[in-house]
């Protein structure tokens, strides 16, 4: 990991689509890391799912109808 | 580039060396701090990040730290002033500040989100200002130590900052974990007890 990478975060409605997401991308190979909604973003689940900003689509596209995902935001 | 200023503030109480110290910064580009205690190296440590000094700490191990303030672009020593209050907690929880890991969860209620808790933790821990000085692990904790461990990365990252960390020989080898152990050091109920005796404050998640 270099600072210089880019990251986004999924945001969730709840704790256990986060859980479950992650089980999917575990699952999928495709790294990830559950981190604590960054202040500066409002959510009301309180983790979100970390991702380096090239697997965006990929991530979007394993999770897609298996988990209701509240918004994607880049990360500062 | 020059040794600037030598403060030596052995012996003294808080807050004279950060006083000492950023006086001397006030007066150089670079400062070299020593100190006796580990409270003392701390305080100084946090005067020069919250002021914007570049901050390289050393342990000779003769009981004396020192620590190398140079100013950085923008440094601005006014902004460091709080720090210079902070002392009477301070002084008052003399010892290391340790957290005990004693389960790979945090709470009790469900595993799954106790597990997840706990990640966060050790993610946030990282981000504090203030790190610990150690990372205990015993018992169900020594599974956060471990290569595959979800919270590798963030131990990982406190362990370079210095933070040092002792993982419980008897619980990794109670779970057939001794191999697997891929941060910290492992280490015996000796030096567990002695270091969660002679904390200053003890934090359990």
């Amino acid at each position: 990991m270099t600072p210089e990478e880019s990251y986004g975060v999924l945001l969730f409605q709840s704790v256990s689509y986060a859980i479950k997401a992650e089980k999917i991308l575990l699952a999928a190979g495709l790294p990830h890391k559950l981190i604590p909604v960054p202040r500066h973003i409002s959510s009301d689940c309180g983790v979100c799912l970390r991702f380096r900003s090239e697997l965006r689509e990929r991530i979007l596209a394993a999770l897609d109808g298996q988990v209701e995902i509240d918004a994607v935001h880049p990360l500062k | 580039m020059s040794e600037g200023e030598i403060v030596d503030a052995r012996g003294l109480g808080c807050p004279q060396p950060v006083i000492l110290a950023k006086r001397a910064l006030e007066r150089e580009a670079s400062v070299l701090v020593i100190v006796d205690n580990a409270i003392a190296r701390e305080n100084v440590r946090r005067l020069g990040v919250s002021s914007g000094c570049d901050v390289q700490t050393a342990d000779p191990g003769d009981g004396t730290f020192r620590i190398r303030l140079t100013k950085r672009p923008g440094a601005d020593l006014s902004r460091a002033e709080a720090d210079l209050t902070s002392c009477g907690s301070e002084a008052a929880a003399s010892g290391p500040f340790v957290v005990v890991l004693s389960s790979d969860r945090m709470g009790r209620g469900d595993d799954e989100l106790g597990g997840l808790l706990v990640r966060a933790f050790l993610h946030v821990l990282g981000e504090q200002e203030r790190k610990p000085d150690a990372i205990i692990f015993y018992n169900g904790g020594v599974r956060l130590a471990v290569k595959d461990s979800p919270a590798l990365e963030d131990l990982e990252a406190l362990a370079a900052a210095g933070v040092e960390m002792l993982v419980c020989g008897t619980c990794t080898n109670y779970f057939n974990l001794t191999a697997d152990v891929a941060v910290g050091t492992i280490s015996n109920m000796y030096d567990i007890a002695a270091l969660m005796s002679r904390a200053g404050r003890l934090v359990q998640p």
